[in-house]
């Protein structure tokens, strides 16, 4: 029959200390927790409301001008998360979103694992090469859609070298089309190897805290 | 004369009320009488057109295009309106190149064709040589006054420039860099857009422009923002097929991405307007019509593909969207059969390397962790 007991304070912290596996640390501080999931939910506002601008479902007999309202101020929601971690990154020095060659170099050897040709995937810094270049292709596409969508919105009033150079309101829309494309492309990629590969990493963007394996000698 | 605030007063009602020219006729004639107008030489150049924008701008009603050409402007050579030929007729634009340099204004209707520079496209003979259109816009645009290209062939390639343009034609803006063209778009353009513009040169000169070079009285709103069917848009109700009264969003209409005041001013002597015979609009005063435009009845342009073959945006949207689905469970499958996920979720999910041992101490409730040999 099993029993449960409560055990001691000193006691619980003694068996923690003994035997918890590798070394638990601070990962994701709390503004880029914020940030993360802030964005995260402005992101699928955006993209719901600019799908059904650019496409109405039947289905749904929704308030256009609401939809509108809303995909302008999760636009700037997330301009504004944006904002917190660029600052949140100059404060801390943290350049672990900005790709380097010596992390492209591993991208090759991170795809043979991705297609089983590796057992392991290559050493990394915080994030590796795919997660690099994923992540830092959202922040200048979103930023170059922010600023299309600031062009449309100000209806040529201002920026009109931008309309000049993309050619048109109707270019405008298929740019932020196929950026929002890619990212309903990527962020499926994203969640995916998030439950997958290292749940703990997945932990440490709710609790800010992550276990890292010991290291071997 | 009347003021130019006056005067734009007079396009905005005479675009709600379907009666610009009757409007604007009495000041005029006033002026003209008064000797206040002094009448502006303009020539009108032809080159890769279909001569749409010129039977548009007969479409005027009242005043007729000839109290026009009588009283405001000195119409001076236009292929449909000469009434002579040959080079008797070409004289009257050399005439007017030579005597009247920074006086005339240059109208120019139709794309402007480069190809083999520009020999697909002849507009002239002089001295037992073929001129093409552009060499003769270029050389006489270089000393009007104004230069305005009206339809969408002028001002942005239009339909002569569409996928895959074997002519190589462009706008007039392009082979004109020096100049500021003044564009007058739609396929075709609208008498009143035009006579509008051509007024306000004669009477104050060079009309307000807007982002691609059109004058903004004309072209400085969306249809859609003046859409009579907009309350449907704002509420959600939406046409599922062309020739429905609701809005035509869903079918492709490009009110939203067009500017030009349709909406009010229609078409036809304001008798109607594509809207409003059910039939979404097209966006043809938009520089890049008709490939940004095409399928009329989808959102996006179909892109083109090397060998001649379009495929939707959309169609391409959702192929990507199809193969990251079909990647993603094809990677979930293969990691589920080789045990990648099991073992990667069991290398991250365990907290501990051993369950802990407890030996119960002498005493009530007391517990001494056992010593084991660590892993």
């Amino acid at each position: 029959m099993k029993h449960s007991v409560k055990l001691r304070k000193p006691l619980l912290k003694q068996i923690k200390a003994d035997n918890l596996k590798g070394s638990i640390i601070q990962s994701q501080p709390l503004w880029v927790r914020i940030f993360h999931w802030g964005f995260a939910i402005s992101l699928v506002v955006i993209i719901s409301t600019g799908l059904q601008l650019h496409k109405p479902a039947h289905f749904l007999a929704l308030n256009f001008s609401k939809v509108l309202v809303a995909h302008i101020v999760f636009s700037w929601f997330a301009l504004g998360f944006l904002a917190l971690r660029f600052t949140d990154a100059l404060i801390r020095k943290d350049d672990s979103l900005i790709p380097k060659i010596r992390d492209l170099k591993h991208f090759p050897k991170l795809m043979a694992y991705y297609f089983y040709l590796r057992s392991s995937p290559p050493p990394a810094r915080k994030y590796n090469s795919g997660q690099l270049l994923i992540y830092f292709s959202w922040f200048l596409v979103f930023l170059l859609a922010s600023f299309l969508g600031l062009a449309s919105y100000w209806q040529g009033e201002h920026l009109i070298w931008v309309w000049r150079l993309v050619g048109g309101f109707q270019m405008i829309r298929w740019i932020k089309f196929m950026i929002s494309i890619y990212f309903l492309a990527t962020i499926p990629v994203h969640i995916y190897l998030s439950l997958t590969e290292d749940i703990s990493r997945l932990q440490a963007m709710v609790t800010g805290y992550e276990r890292r394996p010991p290291k071997k000698n | 004369m009347i003021s130019r605030r006056d005067f734009l007063k007079l396009v905005v009602k005479g675009a709600v009320l379907g009666n610009f020219s009757q409007l604007i006729t009495p000041p005029l004639a006033k002026a003209v009488a008064a000797g206040e107008i002094h009448k502006l030489p303009v020539v009108m150049i032809e080159t890769g057109t279909c001569t749409g924008d010129s039977i548009s701008l007969d479409n005027i009603w009242t005043p007729t295009f000839s109290d026009i050409l009588t009283n405001i402007l000195d119409w001076r050579y236009d292929w449909i309106m000469n009434q002579v030929q040959g080079q008797e007729a070409y004289g009257i634009l050399q005439e007017t190149y030579e005597k009247m340099p920074q006086e005339y204004i240059l109208i120019v209707q139709g794309s402007m064709i480069q190809r083999d520079n520009g020999h697909y496209n002849h507009v002239g003979y002089e001295n037992g040589k073929l001129i093409t259109g552009i060499e003769l816009v270029r050389r006489i645009g270089l000393k009007a006054k104004y230069v305005v290209a009206i339809g969408s062939c002028a001002t942005y390639g239009g339909p002569v420039a569409g996928y895959p343009n074997p002519t190589q034609s462009t706008g007039v803006q392009d082979i004109l860099p020096e100049r500021r063209v003044i564009n007058v778009s739609g396929c075709p353009a609208h008498p009143d857009w035009i006579m509008g513009t051509l007024l306000h040169l004669a009477l104050y000169g060079e009309p307000e422009l807007e982002k691609f070079g059109r004058p903004k009285l004309f072209y400085g709103e969306t249809v859609h923002n003046r859409c009579p069917r907009r309350s449907f848009y704002d509420q959600g109700i939406f046409a599922t097929a062309i020739g429905q009264k609701e809005c035509l969003f869903r079918v492709g209409c490009k009110g939203p991405v067009t500017y030009s005041d349709c909406p009010i001013r229609r078409w036809n002597d304001r008798f109607n307007w594509p809207i409003g015979c059910n039939t979404p609009c097209i966006g043809c005063t938009e520089p890049g019509y008709p490939d940004l435009m095409s399928p009329f009845t989808s959102h996006l342009p179909d892109i083109p593909f090397p060998g001649g073959t379009k495929v939707n945006t959309d169609s391409i949207g959702l192929g990507v969207l199809g193969l990251t689905s079909v990647a993603i469970t094809g990677h979930v499958v293969t990691s589920l059969y080789k045990g990648r996920i099991q073992k990667n979720l069991l290398k991250t999910s365990s907290k501990t390397n051993h369950r802990p041992a407890l030996k119960k101490a002498q005493g009530f409730h007391k517990y001494w962790l056992k010593k084991t040999n660590k892993v």
